[in-house]
Formats: C-alpha cells, sequence, structure tokens
C-alpha cells in the first residue's frame, strides 16, 4: 500500500466517523478542505478542571507516512500548561516515536502506534489538561509554578480560559 | 615486578608461543604480543565474532526459557546483556509479555491501523494474537527500523496498551535484506554498548570492540588489533606510568579552559568595582575602568582615596598569588611542550611503523637477501619507538604535577636523572631507525654493513627498553626508592650507568 494514500484514506475515513459520530468534548475538522493532512480541532476545557469553560485550538499536522509516524500538534489559541511548550507545541509520550525516549518503553501504552487515531490522540490531551506531567514538563516556568505557586498557575490559566471565551 | 616489565617491553619468544596457540597468531597479533603481556583479561571482537556471540545468548535465553528468539532478543536488550538478570526478572515478574490476550476468529477481521476488512489467515500478530494485516505490520517494522534506532529491537505490538515484543520475530519474517542488515547493525551496538565488559575501541575509524573479561586485574591496558592502545577503565590512550586520575587533570588542563583561567589571573586584575578582567596596557598607574571606577594598579584602591601605596601591607598576598601565577603558566608551557612533542613524535612514529611493516621488511628482505626473521628487528624498533614515546609524554605530565611539592628534591632529581636518561637513549633509538636505515633502503651494501647495523639496532631498542622500564617502575612505585634509602637511588643510577656503557 502506498504510504500517502494510505495516510489519506485513513484520515478520510476518520473525517467520515467524526463527522458522523462526534464525540464529546471537542470538534474537529480540515483546517482547509484540500488538505487531509492539517487538522484543526477545537477542545473544551475539561469540566472540573483549571481549564473548565475554555475553547482552545489547536492544529493537528499528519506526516505523509502516518500512521507510522505520529502527528504534531500546535495550540493557536494561548495556553499556560506544564506539557505545552511557549509556541503552543504538545508534548506529550504517544506523539514522540518511540525512538525518541533514551529511558523509554517502560509503559508502552505511552509511545506512539498506527493505532492511534485523530479521536485517541485529542482524548490523551484533554487527560493531559487535567493532569499535568510535571517531571519532563516542555514548560519548565508554568510546571514549577503548578507544584509551588498553584495560585498563580490557577491565575495564568483562567486568563486563558477567559481570552478563549472571547475569541470564539 | 621485574619479570613482568620485561614482558612488557621485550618480544619473549615465549610470549608469542603462547599467541598463536591461542589462535588467530597472524603477523599483527604476534606483534602486539611484543607490547603487551596482559592479553588474557581481553578479548577484541571482530564484527563476525560479536554475531556469533549475541547469537548464543540469544538462543541460549531462547531455549531455556522456551520462548521466541524474538522475545529472548528483547529481553536481552531490556536487561544489558546479562542472562542471569534476564531469568532473575523472568522468574520474578509474574507478569510475563507473552501472554495471548487475544482469541483468534476466523473470517473476516477490521485491521486496527489501516480499517481494512481482512481475511485472518493474512493477518498476523505475535504471542499476544493482536491481528493487524500483514501489510501493516511490515510498514510498522521497517518505520521502527529506519526511526528508531537501535530501539527497533525492543519494539512491542502496535497495540497501545499491549507489552508483547515484536521487533525481532516479525522482522525476521517481513522485513527486507537492507532492513535485516540494519537490525543486525543495532543487535551489535545493542550487544557492546548495553552491557559494561564491553566498549568500542576509542580509535577514530576502528570498528573492532573489547571484552573485558576479569575484574579487579592490575592492568587496564588493552591493544586493540588496530594497534591503539587505550585504558580501560578511563578509555583515554594508555598512559603508564600515571594513573588514570592524573590523565583526566591534565587532559582538562591542556584542553584550554583551564590554562586561559591562568593566563587572566597573571596578566589582568579585576576592577574593583565591577570585577570585569582589565589588561594592563599602558603605562600609567591611574586607572579607568569601563564602569567609570578609578583606581590604582599596584593596589587597587579607589583613586580619589590613593596617594601612596609604596609601604607594604596586607594586600601583599594579592600580588604574589598573581606572581606565583606567572611562574605556574611558564612551568605548565614548558611541560606541555615536551608533552605536545613527544605525542607528535609518537603519531608520526606510528605511522613509520606501518610503513615498515607493509614496506621496508619486504625491501630489506629483497635488497640484503636475508629472511623475514632476519629484518624484524626494524619493526621491534619502531614498536619500542611508540610505547617509549608515549611512556614519554606521559612522564612530563607526571613532572607537571609531581614538582609542585619541592620538598621533596631527591625525587625530583631522581626523576630527572631517570627521565633524562630514557629519553636520551630514545632520541638515539629514533635517530638511527630513521636516518641511519635510509641508505640500507636504497641499494645494496657490504652485508658486514648491514648486520652492524642490525646489531646496533637491536641493541638500541632493548637499551632504550632498559632504560624505560627503569623509568616506569621507578614512576609507578613513586620513586618510593628515595625514601626507603638513598642508597638505592645510588644503585638505580648505577644500572643506568651500566646500560649506558653497554652502548659503547
Amino acid at each position: 500500500m502506498a504510504s500517502a494514500s494510505q495516510a489519506s484514506l485513513l484520515l478520510q475515513k476518520q473525517l467520515k466517523d467524526l463527522c458522523k459520530n462526534p464525540v464529546d468534548g471537542f470538534s474537529a475538522g480540515l483546517l482547509d478542505e484540500s488538505n487531509l493532512f492539517e487538522w484543526s480541532v477545537t477542545i473544551i476545557g475539561p469540566p472540573d478542571t483549571l481549564y473548565e469553560g475554555g475553547f482552545f485550538n489547536a492544529i493537528m499536522s499528519f506526516p505523509q507516512n502516518y500512521p507510522n509516524s505520529p502527528p504534531t500538534v500546535r495550540f493557536t489559541s494561548e495556553i499556560w500548561h506544564p506539557n505545552v511548550y511557549s509556541d503552543g507545541k504538545v508534548c506529550i509520550s504517544i506523539l514522540h516515536p518511540p525512538g525518541d525516549d533514551p529511558n523509554g518503553y517502560e509503559l508502552a501504552s505511552e509511545r506512539w502506534s498506527p493505532v492511534h487515531t485523530v479521536e485517541s490522540i485529542v482524548l490523551s490531551i484533554i487527560s493531559m489538561l487535567s493532569s499535568p506531567n510535571d517531571e519532563s514538563p516542555a514548560n519548565v516556568e508554568a510546571a514549577k509554578e503548578w507544584r509551588e505557586r498553584r495560585d498563580d498557575f490557577k491565575k495564568k490559566v483562567s486568563r486563558c480560559v477567559r481570552r478563549s471565551q472571547e475569541m470564539m | 615486578m621485574d619479570s613482568e616489565e620485561e614482558d612488557f617491553y621485550y618480544s619473549s619468544g615465549d610470549g608469542e608461543a603462547e599467541e598463536s596457540a591461542e589462535g588467530g597468531g597472524d603477523e599483527l597479533e604476534s606483534d602486539s604480543a611484543t607490547i603487551s603481556h596482559h592479553r588474557k583479561n581481553y578479548t577484541i571482537l571482530k564484527e563476525e565474532d560479536i554475531r556469533k556471540l549475541h547469537d548464543g545468548d540469544i538462543s541460549t535465553v531462547a531455549n531455556v526459557l522456551s520462548v521466541s528468539r524474538g522475545v529472548a532478543c528483547f529481553l536481552l536488550c531490556k536487561n544489558n546483556w546479562s542472562l542471569s538478570t534476564v531469568y532473575n526478572e523472568w522468574f520474578a515478574d509474574d507478569e510475563k509479555p507473552l501472554e495471548t490476550v487475544a482469541k483468534r476468529k476466523s473470517g473476516n477481521q477490521v485491521c486496527k491501523i489501516c480499517y481494512e476488512s481482512v481475511v485472518v489467515e493474512n493477518m498476523l500478530s505475535v504471542a499476544c494474537g493482536h491481528l493487524f494485516c500483514s501489510d501493516c505490520w511490515k510498514t510498522y517494522i521497517s518505520t521502527s527500523i529506519t526511526k528508531d534506532g537501535v530501539g527497533c529491537l525492543t519494539l512491542r505490538c502496535p497495540e497501545p496498551s499491549c507489552k508483547a515484543p515484536a521487533g525481532l520475530d516479525m522482522a525476521e519474517l517481513l522485513a527486507t535484506a537492507d532492513e535485516k542488515e540494519k537490525l543486525n547493525k543495532y543487535l551489535i551496538r545493542s550487544y557492546i554498548e548495553g552491557n559494561r565488559k564491553r566498549k568500542w575501541c576509542p580509535a577514530p575509524g576502528c570498528e573492532f570492540s573489547v571484552q573485558f573479561n576479569s575484574d579487579g586485574c592490575d592492568s587496564y591496558d588493552v591493544v586493540c588489533d588496530c594497534d591503539y592502545k587505550f585504558c580501560w577503565k578511563c578509555m583515554e590512550e594508555s598512559h603508564r606510568p600515571i594513573d588514570c586520575e592524573t590523565v583526566e587533570k591534565w587532559v582538562k588542563k591542556s584542553s584550554c579552559d583551564g590554562e586561559s583561567a591562568t593566563w587572566i589571573l597573571a596578566y589582568t586584575k579585576p576592577c574593583p568595582k565591577c570585577h570585569k578582567s582589565i589588561e594592563k596596557n599602558q603605562g600609567c598607574n591611574h586607572m579607568t575602568c569601563r564602569c567609570r571606577h578609578q583606581f590604582c594598579w599596584t593596589c587597587l584602591a579607589s583613586w580619589n582615596k590613593h596617594n601612596q601605596c609604596n609601604q607594604y601591607s596586607v594586600g601583599k598576598d594579592v600580588i604574589e598569588k598573581r606572581e606565583n601565577a606567572k611562574l605556574g603558566l611558564q612551568r605548565y608551557a614548558h611541560y606541555y611542550d615536551r608533552w605536545v612533542s613527544n605525542d607528535k613524535s609518537m603519531k608520526l612514529a606510528l605511522i613509520d611503523l606501518s610503513r615498515a611493516r607493509a614496506e621496508h621488511v619486504g625491501l630489506l628482505v629483497r635488497v640484503h637477501g636475508e629472511s623475514e626473521g632476519q629484518v624484524k628487528f626494524v619493526t621491534e624498533a619502531w614498536e619500542q619507538i611508540v610505547e617509549c614515546r608515549r611512556v614519554l609524554k606521559w612522564t612530563y605530565a607526571y613532572g607537571y604535577y609531581m614538582d609542585t611539592d619541592t620538598t621533596n628534591s631527591a625525587k625530583v632529581s631522581l626523576f630527572g636523572y631517570l627521565q633524562g636518561q630514557a629519553e636520551s637513549a630514545l632520541e638515539r633509538l629514533h635517530h638511527s631507525a630513521e636516518k641511519e636505515m635510509e641508505k640500507f633502503l636504497k641499494a645494496e651494501c657490504a652485508s658486514k654493513d648491514f648486520s652492524d647495523f642490525r646489531s646496533k639496532l637491536a641493541m638500541l631498542t632493548g637499551v632504550t627498553g632498559n632504560y624505560f622500564e627503569n623509568l616506569v617502575s621507578a614512576l609507578e612505585n613513586n620513586l618510593s626508592e628515595v625514601q626507603s634509602s638513598s642508597d638505592k637511588s645510588q644503585t638505580a643510577k648505577q644500572e643506568a650507568h651500566r646500560n649506558e656503557e653497554a652502548l659503547i
């Protein structure tokens, strides 16, 4: 199977599925109707978390050899979180090819696998929002604040939530 | 100790016989036996040896645990290729990565990667039973081999929560020849780099590796089959007679950082206000820093309070420190220059040695009608030169660190004496092997001349070896002869004199 066409077929199929059966917590579609490899996703801040009530936009870019390599996900909305780089790029283990992590492979469920879909990736990001991993932070400042000065952290997050509502 | 030393420098007939008895006793190996007697502490591994060894380990584990070779390989990679750890982990851990969790159905099934409906017969799984179509497996394996590096050996089933190893078994089934070759390279890497007892030879471009067999032995010197000689412990070039710590200190120091610091200390002063270093390049002592602070260069006091600073006061130690630093720098330069020049000589001698092996031996055999055994003295001389240059080089690092304690002047002078003797013997040998050799390479000459030259060079090789042997054993004993009685150092000197007489 030529990999680029396999990738577009798979993405096409997922797009159709998600339109037919939307999943709670996020909405997804193409950024530009003619390009299956760039998705625009809106994640609703999960209830009972600091991010509740926010609408966070992100762009998901798939490589030509998807599903053998993971996509990258970048928030376009401002977001303050230990596992999101300052340019918005999301850093979670399932988006890393297994070779990336030198100590890795400890938790098989945490690495990239071709079984992952837009849905399973976004669900992982939602779970990242409710439970940040401050052990290998992408945003060191945010991680430090989350650990040591939770009030300041909360304040910054609620500002992001407010802004995301204004942008809608 | 002495006899050991002798083995170290001389080609002893016995040693070589042992060498060839060990197998693989080709030209190169018996040559390196001249330089090292610690052959048995380690084994040099070539690619095919490594393949055989890791293959053996994989088969053993697969047999003992009754698992596939892929699972055995996975377990070994995870446990640093230590069989005992693999077994311990295996029997301690209840959660085997092998349990079949998915039942095999018949008919069609949707492949969870490509979402195609595929006949189950065309789908594959590893021990866990999670089925994916063979096309998807193929790309999965191939992506991992090209992208995950050594990680492809510990690849698991694509099912996110599944722990079943998938790497080697699936690769053997589905990978292309190129990919299999790549995988084999990673296996070799994992086998060498995963285990503390194995290391790559650090020489640039060398592809051999070394397995060090006995812990706690006295010598860490390893001679690779590429002729590079290194210390197993610190992976620096061999550095007898000085220890790894001194080498590290020396290497760090010569890598300039430390030295520029000494320079800054010696030739600059910090502005007393902003503490930036200032180099004085004009005569007057009234300094104005960029931060606009004005002060006296000599005593560093603020200029507007400054009157005179010619009288002695407490600040003197600062100046003294600076003077010391200046002297220290000169001293360092002395030792460093000599270290560098011996290092260069050694590298050139290595080139000469390989040329002697490749060309000169054959040439001499042709020109003078001698047997190869009879012209061996040439390569032996060069081997001796290389070895001695290396030792000599490190004795300069030794000298640099020893001198600081000037209370022990007897040691200093004994060291200087032994080093000086050794060095001039080496210069004679090096000169003879390099310059006097030339005419015998060019044309035929009286066979008497050639045999005279042979005995001269062989003798110089032996004598130089002797001098260096004395030097090394003295330094390795930290020149303790001086402490026990000064007579002994006399003995050392007398012995050295005897050597000298032998030369004449």
